[in-house]
């Protein structure tokens, strides 16, 4: 699809920085209203034809990841140490058009009403900043419906007895159930729970112009070969080229957001494919760049009206980062699951969704049956005190068609420590400041994290397992969520955004991805990324129509 | 910090790194170095691993290391690592892809040599029988060096054999995963003996907005 192509330094009403989730659904609805949008990628254009079952270059080798070589960052777990370039990469990003997309397991959970205003339900929690958001669950719920209808997602409504209130059913039926997707759902009836069909940004049947999944079995981590999965690359993105007003610039790295002396934004300055700096003049720039990458460019746009950062006069950009936390059992049974065809999950579990202090801390999450990780990754699994070789270990491995993952995924509290920052001497390949990541899980988080293992594997117990193992929970050193860095609020000295997106700094400056997350969700975040976009997208539409930019 | 001294550490790491849990594991070597036009270095698969063929190993370390991974994964009714030409696999990505790690594997592994050499009164590992270095590894099994030659040997048996290793899908056939491009349902044996799916019904039932 070849969209609109800007001439040099052609004034465009908006700039969008990032093609993913939530860069791609602002592309197309801005573009959709009537407006010129560019789209910037730092990373390149691939489609179909380029990606591969393979797993030693994706999950080995940062085939479409962020690759340390050129794009370092560096992590430490406080404040008061030195943060260090680490053997994997902090903030963990797809890097290419439609972001991380592109990559991810389209597990497509709504947030629930709680989400929404649980500081008011529990009250503060020591040691976290712990708000509500400035919108509800019901302001949202018509952009999760226009997800599943415009992105294409899958599912079976009011399966789960959980879910929040709906106002259309999915548009399209779940994908088959897979053999850990009905042991999962066996266990958890003989416990009283209530496994549901799973809700997935992937095509069960042919949805637009794009076919059902083929059921090859390489989502996690992996672009998708069939155009089934409902990444940006294949939903937005060709929806807003197909405007005629709309270009993705691909392989052209955004670096620094201009500002004037009236404290207005008035372009980006970028690198193209040679590495030579170029301004691009828009009338509003929004940034989607994720959760981490939107906080560091911020905070490296200083100027001497704006010198800790670009709408940083609260200075809580960077700052609150969630990962999301997670436990996870390993489960062998007698006969042949064969997990690593099709999708990675069949069912869920929201049984432990909402927080209850009377278990003495808090969090909640959702349980999902899942293929175990390719075979490499398999093969490398441990914990249990598995054996590590010699027969032995072989016999392990030989259980791999028998054996699947029950996984917790669960909440993160927002701490003030944690964040990205820049890091005081680190330089990416372009010679611009890197990332710094901070992070520690809040006590909670680790507790949770344990309580929903607990339960996995209870779960499995209950479904008949012969052998369930697990690994220790674990601080995390890494995250895919990347989250809160620049969160949504009603008081300028303590959030970055209004409920709108808008910077409360910056008249004609937006953000919307991952950043404006008050809280962390129980652990899919893109379907709320999402519905955030697509709310982002129809409200700075109406402002710019209305000249209130 | 230094580049070079960001380098250590990260070598340092990596090699230290292989048994953290499953996504420690997961994303592991995800710092090592690009693609860097390995697949086509490895499009020519030789049938028979001989050590002509190696570029990083010499024929006795080769062999060494052949036999430690002959060990990990032995042979036996399926495949094991050396009818997966792991080895061949290590060989190529330490002289490629690897190479950043190479000469700590090296250092590691002429460690690891002349500790078996030193109680085997100069025995080659490749040369002893399958009880000595069964026994030897059980005291060598903690290293940095083992780890690596660990994470090498998965690697080398079950990512795609473009890469050299996994000879002819030997890997994959030892644990069962079938390559192929598309699946239909049923995909296992649970999922073909299932009823369907009875909702939960009342008092839940439809809720609107």
């Amino acid at each position: 699809m070849i969209g609109r192509q800007f001439k040099p330094g052609e004034m465009v009403d908006f700039v969008v920085v990032g093609s993913g989730a939530a860069g791609g659904v602002m592309a197309r609805e801005l573009s959709r209203a009537g407006f010129t949008v560019l789209v910037f990628e730092q990373g390149p254009r691939l489609g179909p034809a380029d990606f591969e079952h393979d797993e030693l270059k994706y999950w080995f080798m940062s085939g479409i990841t962020v690759d340390p070589k050129i794009s370092p960052q560096t992590f430490r777990a406080s404040p008061d140490v030195e943060a260090k370039r680490a053997a994997t990469q902090p903030a963990l990003y797809a890097r290419l058009v439609g972001g991380s997309s592109v990559h991810y397991t389209a597990n497509f959970w709504r947030f629930h009403e709680v989400d929404f205003k649980e500081r008011s339900l529990l009250g503060s929690i020591p040691g976290a900043a712990f708000e509500d958001w400035p919108i509800s669950y019901q302001e949202l719920e018509p952009y999760y419906t226009k997800v599943e209808w415009e992105v294409g997602v899958s599912g079976l409504a009011y399966a789960s007895p959980f879910d929040p209130p709906r106002s259309k059913p999915y548009p399209m039926p779940p994908m088959p159930v897979k053999s850990s997707g009905v042991l999962l759902e066996r266990g958890a009836r003989k416990l009283g729970l209530h496994a549901y069909p799973a809700p997935l940004a992937v095509a069960s049947q042919p949805f637009k112009d794009r076919p059902a999944c083929i059921s090859c079995g390489f989502c996690m981590g992996f672009g998708c070969e069939a155009r089934a999965k409902s990444s940006s690359l294949y939903t937005s993105i060709p929806e807003a080229e197909a405007t005629g007003l709309c270009e993705v610039r691909s392989a052209s790295y955004v670096y620094h957001v201009d500002t004037n002396a009236r404290g207005r934004a008035t372009g980006v300055h970028y690198f193209d494919q040679q590495k030579r700096s170029h301004f691009q003049p828009a009338r509003a720039v929004v940034l989607s760049a994720n959760g981490a990458e939107t906080a560091r460019l911020l905070l490296n746009s200083t100027s001497s009206r704006f010198p800790h950062g670009l709408a940083n006069s609260s200075g809580m950009v960077g700052k609150h980062l969630m990962f999301n936390q997670g436990g996870d059992v390993h489960a062998n049974f007698e006969h042949e699951l064969n997990e690593y065809k099709s999708v990675q999950v069949s069912r869920v579990i929201h049984d432990f969704y909402d927080a209850d202090l009377k278990r003495g801390f808090y969090g909640g999450g959702g349980i999902d049956a899942r293929i175990n990780p390719q075979p490499a990754i398999w093969a490398l699994a441990s914990g249990g005190n598995l054996p590590r070789w010699g027969a032995d270990f072989k016999d392990r491995i030989e259980a791999f068609p028998r054996s699947m993952v029950a996984a917790g995924h669960t909440t993160s509290l927002a701490v003030a420590t944690n964040s990205v920052s820049i890091d005081p001497t680190l330089k990416d390949a372009w010679g611009i400041p890197a990332i710094r990541v901070t992070y520690k899980d809040h006590p909670d988080d680790l507790k949770m994290a344990k309580f929903m293992q607990d339960r996995c594997a209870e779960i499995m117990d209950a479904a008949g397992a012969k052998h369930v193992w697990r690994d220790d929970i674990a601080e995390q050193s890494y995250g895919v969520h990347l989250l809160g860095t620049c969160r949504m609020g009603n008081d300028p000295e303590s959030s970055v955004i209004d409920k709108y997106h808008r910077t409360h700094d910056v008249r004609n400056l937006f953000l919307c991805d991952g950043s404006s997350f008050v809280t962390s969700g129980r652990g899919q975040p893109t379907m709320t990324i999402q519905a955030l976009a697509f709310r982002a997208g129809d409200h700075i539409g109406q402002f710019a129509k209305r000249n209130e930019i | 910090m230094s580049s070079q001294d960001d380098q250590d550490e990260i070598s340092r790491r990596s090699f230290l790194l292989s048994s953290g849990g499953m996504f420690t594991s997961l994303w592991i070597a995800s710092h090592w170095p690009g693609i860097a036009a390995a697949a086509h270095h490895a499009e020519e698969v030789p049938a028979d691993l001989t050590p002509a063929h190696f570029e990083f190993f010499d024929a006795a370390d080769g062999a060494d290391v052949d036999a430690i991974c002959a060990q990990i994964v032995p042979s036996g009714a399926t495949p094991g690592a050396r009818e997966a030409h792991a080895v061949f696999f290590i060989d190529r990505s330490l002289s490629t892809y690897f190479a950043p790690m190479a000469p700590e594997y090296r250092k590691g592994l002429a460690e690891f040599q002349s500790q078996f050499k030193a109680v085997q009164s100069g025995t080659a590992f490749a040369a002893a029988t399958p009880e000595v270095q069964i026994a030897f590894l059980k005291t060598a099994d903690k290293s940095p060096f083992f780890e690596t030659t660990r994470m090498l040997t998965v690697l080398g048996m079950f990512t795609s054999p473009k890469y050299g290793g996994n000879f002819q899908g030997a890997g994959w056939k030892m644990m069962g995963f079938v390559d192929q491009h598309a699946f239909s349902p049923p995909f296992g044996y649970y999922d073909a003996n299932y009823a369907g799916f009875v909702p939960y019904g009342e008092p839940y039932g439809e809720k609107h907005a």
